[in-house]
């Protein structure tokens, strides 16, 4: 678990937003900007008080809630293996990005000039100073607030153009022969779809494949022995279209990227900025947008990610036996027959602990920890690869809480798992995770390895909420230590500036009007707040 | 230092499907004034059970077979309807887990804390106010007046547990049960929480029963600490002894499941097996079946108590053959 670097990334968030309208006006921000990598293989945790939003970014992640704006991109299947559709839309779309932004940004440009015009008039009046001009002035002030609002607003949506743009391209959308790019696009994507029906049909093509050899053993006729042969054959073809295409499509796109850098259009004033570009690159989406999937195309990724509920209780139907409730996934997801289902279902339960007995059990005659390794059975019943635990051992005794998450231990080391651990305990996720993520009200306040975070807490509201955790140890100093006090602003009306700058004991004048940005304050150990100031380099914040 | 409350051989059962099982098996404590004694004990070990027998709140399926309950050295097994009612509430006051189903949604924050009060300290509704008010700024909640005309919704769950605690103790009650106070809230309100209990225990010098599943909570707020297993008591002794002397496998079992975040390596080390159901038939001691040193005496016999230090009690036969051992 040393460099980061090298791992492979399965999830990436990028300034993630999530509101809930409650009334007309008022809006929940149950999540705000929020941005980090999930690694494959880790144990990532998630904490914080109840409302802090972490509920909600697991669900977000899993698409059960739409985000409202941001992205989530896995990386965990390619485009080839599912083939979703918006990214034809959005290849279709790259001229009309560009266009949109030039427009928005001239229309800006023209709002600037109309504004140093005025100031120039403003300027004017400055000279001599009686009452009537002193209330022009006003008039021309106020017009200027109202101007510079609108050209912040049309420059914003200039470049919010370009970024969805830049989601397929990268800088390629500031080139000026974006017609062609697009062109390579569409061809180089037309082949990724063809490798996409070719897997599809490789799949049929070994599942017929496997079925007449088991049918046949040792081929008894000469038909079935030859039936055989061809199908074989026909999947090495398959096989062979499906690489060729695959080539074909990647040589398609690095052709594209040849314009890179090159005959760059003027569309905003940061287009000749080396940095911007390569903010843009860094934009450019080689897995896949979970937002963009339609439900359909969502159901193969459905498989992998799978969840894990807090109250194992009333994930159970109490009137299901717990061997068809397992079996269930199976039934909807494969093809596999009655007896094989059952067999499947008997190993995942010996799996996660329980007895085969309890196949014909019903819920109700297993204590909560048999109930949630009935869960956790369920949730890795299909090649899973993601997983998240919202709060799943929250609810049991310490003894059997020790069990699951001993179990879960066992199960990520043996398929590799990716966890995403939603809890309140800290004392569970500095043991059980490798990375923790610390929330308040919908921000991120602090991300890095547990061991750093918990021997060198950076931000104000991570050392208090470490103070506040309850210790299994005596301490002889009874008079008990400083408290955080107050409590969790509401959402719909979240503090200015720092979120936490109403509780927090190290307060500057800075943390009530702007808010922190997130930066790499000590190597792989993020945080957001004014203590650490913005070291010129930010990666993280795309 | 003055009993309070004194549980001497407290048997109670629950009747299921027409037949008793005992839920608690023989169970003696006491709390001094001034003292914070903790039950600690899995869910279903007959924690909450032993508070409800204490306030006579037992379910209709649930009765005290034996064994005496004594407040202030009143007896209050065999006391009628009547005069057991006078005792609740005015003598002893209790706290929920879950501070919303305590209070009634219809009815104000102010109308809730003044009726107990008018009840139970004979004064007119103006007075009632004022002790409410009173109680309030003691409990820790910014402008009392306020919140005096607000719903119960409109409270945060720190805030209402505030509430119900300051309901509790307005009516100056000798003996203060807490019955899983903070498991509901988050840890930093938590804290808060167990500060003012800790604060008004030393104030009004009564006694607190808290009940916890929380072992890092019963180390901030102990004085004396008993292990609950299955109904039955299977370790007592100051809240030093059980954190850092603890005897019973039970209990050093509990210890190390716990992750501690102070600890940089931590092995997780679950106690195997389940909790025993209630209608579980387990000869001689109920911790054997998960029991790692559990021999043929274990299946058979019930450990009595056995001391190992000034107030601390272990009910186990390894402890014993131990401690004779040390003896000799």
């Amino acid at each position: 678990m040393n460099g980061t670097s090298e791992k492979k990334v399965i999830l990436q968030l990028r300034k993630l937003k999530k509101n809930f309208p409650i009334k007309r006006g008022v809006l929940l921000r149950a999540l705000n900007d929020v941005s980090f990598s999930i690694y494959e293989g880790e144990k990532f945790g998630v904490v914080g008080e109840s409302g802090c939003g972490k509920s909600t970014l697991g669900r977000v992640i899993l698409q059960l809630y739409k985000q409202t704006s941001g992205s989530c991109v896995y990386y965990g299947k390619s485009f080839e293996d599912i083939n979703p559709a918006y990214v034809k839309k959005e290849i279709a779309k790259l001229p009309e990005y560009q266009k949109k932004a030039g427009e928005y940004y001239n229309k800006s440009v023209k709002i600037d000039l109309k504004i140093s015009e005025l100031e120039n008039q403003k300027a004017s009046f400055d000279a001599d100073g009686n009452s009537k001009d002193a209330k022009k002035q006003d008039k021309i002030s106020k017009k200027i607030d109202l101007l510079s609002y609108r050209s912040k607003e049309l420059k914003k949506n200039a470049s919010r153009q370009l970024r969805e743009g830049s989601r397929t391209v990268g800088s390629l959308i500031l080139c000026r022969n974006i017609k062609e790019i697009q062109t390579l696009f569409q061809q180089s994507y037309a082949h990724t779809t063809k490798v996409h029906n070719l897997l599809e049909e490789m799949k049929k093509a070994d599942a017929n494949y496997q079925e007449s050899i088991v049918e046949s053993g040792t081929p008894k006729t000469e038909t079935s022995r030859k039936k055989s042969v061809a199908l074989k054959a026909k999947l090495t073809q398959l096989e062979e279209n499906a690489a060729k295409s695959r080539e074909k499509a990647r040589e398609l796109r690095a052709k594209a990227f040849v314009h890179r850098n090159t005959d760059i259009l003027a569309i905003t004033e940061l287009t000749h900025q080396q940095e911007y570009r390569a903010k843009l690159d860094n934009n450019y989406e080689s897995g896949i947008n979970l937002s963009k999937l339609t439900n359909r195309e969502m159901r193969p990724i459905r498989k992998e990610m799978q969840m894990i509920f807090q109250d194992p209780a009333a994930s159970l139907d109490p009137r299901q036996s717990i061997g068809s409730a397992i079996e269930e996934v199976f039934k909807i997801n494969s093809e596999y027959s009655r007896d094989v289902r059952r067999e499947k279902t008997m190993e995942l339960l010996e799996k996660v602990g329980l007895k085969r007995e309890y196949y014909y059990s019903f819920p109700h005659v297993l204590s909560g920890g048999q109930k949630q390794r009935v869960g956790i059975a369920r949730a890795i019943a299909l090649n899973t690869n993601f997983v998240v635990l919202d709060e799943a051992v929250s609810a049991l005794d310490v003894s059997v809480q020790a069990q699951v998450l001993q179990l879960l231990q066992d199960l990520s080391d043996e398929y590799h798992l990716t966890y995403f651990f939603i809890t309140h305990d800290l004392g569970v996720v500095k043991h059980f995770c490798d990375r923790i993520l610390v929330m308040y009200l919908g921000n991120t306040c602090e991300l890095g390895n547990s061991k750093d975070l918990f021997s060198t807490p950076l931000h104000p509201y991570t050392k208090s909420l470490l103070a506040s955790v309850p210790r299994p140890t005596v301490h002889r100093d009874r008079e008990m230590d400083e408290v955080l006090q107050g409590e969790v602003p509401s959402a719909t009306n979240p503090p200015k500036g720092c979120p936490f700058h109403t509780r927090c004991t190290s307060c500057m004048e800075v943390c009530q009007s702007v808010r922190p940005t997130y930066t790499e304050a000590l190597p792989n150990h993020f945080v957001a707040c004014h203590l650490f100031p913005n070291q010129g380099e930010n990666n993280h914040e795309v | 230092m003055a009993k309070v409350l004194e549980v001497n051989h407290l048997v109670a059962t629950f009747a299921i499907a027409k037949k008793e099982y005992q839920v608690l098996r023989d169970l003696s404590f006491y709390v001094d004034r001034g003292e914070t004694l903790c039950i600690v004990g899995e869910s279903g070990c007959g924690k909450s059970v032993t508070t409800l027998a204490v306030m006579d709140l037992l379910p209709n399926n649930g009765r005290i077979v034996s064994g005496s309950i004594k407040l202030n050295d009143t007896e209050l097994v065999g006391m009628s309807k009547k005069e057991r009612a006078g005792y609740r509430g005015s003598h002893m006051g209790m706290v929920f887990q879950e501070p919303m189903t305590a209070l009634n949604p219809l009815l104000t924050i102010g109308q809730q804390l003044t009726e107990s009060i008018i009840l139970h300290r004979k004064v007119n509704k103006k007075e009632a106010y004022d002790i409410a008010i009173e109680y309030m700024k003691k409990v820790g909640m910014s402008n009392p007046e306020e919140r005096m005309k607000q719903y119960p919704f409109q409270l945060s769950g720190g805030l209402r547990q505030r509430v119900l605690i300051a309901m509790v103790v307005s009516v100056n009650p000798e003996l203060l049960i807490a019955d899983e106070p903070t498991t509901a809230l988050d840890v930093t309100i938590q804290k808060q929480v167990l500060q003012i209990i800790h604060k008004l225990k030393k104030e009004m010098d009564a006694g607190v029963l808290f009940i916890t599943h929380d072992l890092g909570v019963v180390a901030e707020i102990a004085d004396r600490v008993i292990v609950l297993y299955s109904g039955k008591k299977v370790e007592e002794g100051r809240v030093t002894d059980i954190f850092d002397h603890p005897r019973h496998p039970y209990t050093i079992g509990l210890l190390n499941a716990v992750p501690n975040v102070d600890l940089d390596t931590f092995e997780i080390k679950p106690i195997p097996g389940t909790f025993p159901s209630l209608t579980d038939d387990i000869k001689g001691c109920r911790f054997n079946p998960r029991c790692v040193f559990a021999t043929e005496r274990c299946r058979s016999e019930v450990p009595g108590e056995t001391i190992v230090g000034d107030g601390h009690v272990a009910a186990c036969f390894k402890v014993e053959e131990e401690e004779n051992e040390r003896n000799k």
